[in-house]
């Protein structure tokens, strides 16, 4: 009978014991979130294309010739701010010679046909744009090339870039 | 000795063998107070959130017994699961949490989440942590909402 009672109290000392040690943690969670965005994508989509120039003639293709003006196709995270940052050449070159570039002018839109937020710029460095409801943007660059009276004949090339960042 | 005698005897050696005057202190809770949030993020470009960014880092406050140390103990995932069950990893870096007696994000002690931390609550018996972390997406990663669970457990020391 006394062994009994020394049981019961050990069990009852067990027992409290057990419930204090639970007491003693607690713990909360939080949570970790990001958000990737869709990566730009830009493709050079059309040359920028002088066709025939006379010695001594300028002549300008506008970015609203949808023929001739050069196009960049853009394409990220929809209606996200961009920046649009232009590498354009002073000159083209045609086996070591040059014909200046006096002049450049650029058409960005929502659209094709140049008819959904179309907005003309200067082409530069640093531009603001803001990406369409799709994500898309095109962007169209036309110039101005100032062939001497002398110039050469050949075929010029340069090379424009277009990079586009958030 | 009568069966009451025995347990009076077993409540007095609980109360010596346990924590001091534990049934007549504030009891431990975990609260978790902000979110570790990374914003945006661009497909292969790591995002670094600071356990001191006030903005973005995530914060646990803890209440309980006074001057009490306690063990800080986070569970941590490896990754964020985002659309389509796509994932982006997470890593916690050796000094990414932080422990404020004051709760006050600038007046952190530093430790490596990923071990076990002795901190001690203040007078009043409060404490927060705080942590960051590393996301670091592909530069394939999917687009779209990433999130994890970070848990923390807090154990009271005698």
């Amino acid at each position: 009978m006394r062994n009994s009672k020394l049981s019961l109290a050990l069990l009852a000392l067990v027992a409290v014991s057990a419930g204090a040690a639970q007491a003693q943690s607690n713990n909360a969670s939080i949570t970790a979130t990001a958000t990737v965005q869709t990566p730009i994508n830009v493709l050079g989509a059309q040359q920028l294309s002088f066709g025939n120039v006379f010695p001594g003639i300028n002549k300008t293709v506008g970015p609203n010739d949808l023929t001739n003006a050069g196009r960049f196709d853009v394409i990220g995270q929809a209606g996200s701010a961009v920046t649009l940052q232009f590498t354009l050449p002073a000159t083209l070159s045609s086996a070591g010679n040059t014909m200046p570039i006096d002049t450049y002018n650029a058409i960005r839109a929502e659209d094709l046909g140049q008819t959904v937020g179309a907005v003309m710029f200067s082409p530069g460095p640093s531009n603001a744009a803001t990406l369409s409801g799709t994500g898309g943007l095109f962007v169209w660059v036309g110039a101005r090339v100032v062939p001497a009276t002398n110039q050469a004949a050949g075929v010029y090339t340069g090379s424009v870039t277009l990079t586009v960042v958030y | 000795m009568n069966l009451i005698c025995w347990l009076a005897v077993g409540a007095v050696l609980l109360d010596v063998a346990g924590p001091p005057s534990l049934g007549a202190q504030r009891p431990l809770t975990v609260t978790g107070a902000r979110d570790l949030t990374f914003g945006t993020v661009l497909p292969g470009v790591p995002r670094v959130i600071a356990r001191t960014d006030p903005a973005y880092s995530g914060q646990f406050d803890l209440k309980g017994p006074k001057d009490n140390q306690v063990l800080l103990a986070f569970t941590l995932p490896l990754v964020m699961t985002g659309p389509a069950g796509a994932q982006m990893p997470l890593v916690f870096g050796a000094s990414d949490a932080g422990y404020s007696q004051s709760e006050a994000i600038g007046s952190q002690i530093g430790f490596d989440p990923k071990q076990p931390f002795t901190a001690t609550l203040s007078k009043n018996g409060k404490g927060s942590v705080f942590i960051g972390a590393t996301a670091n997406p592909a530069t394939n990663q999917r687009a779209g909402a990433y999130t994890a669970t970070l848990t923390l457990t807090v154990t009271l020391l005698p």
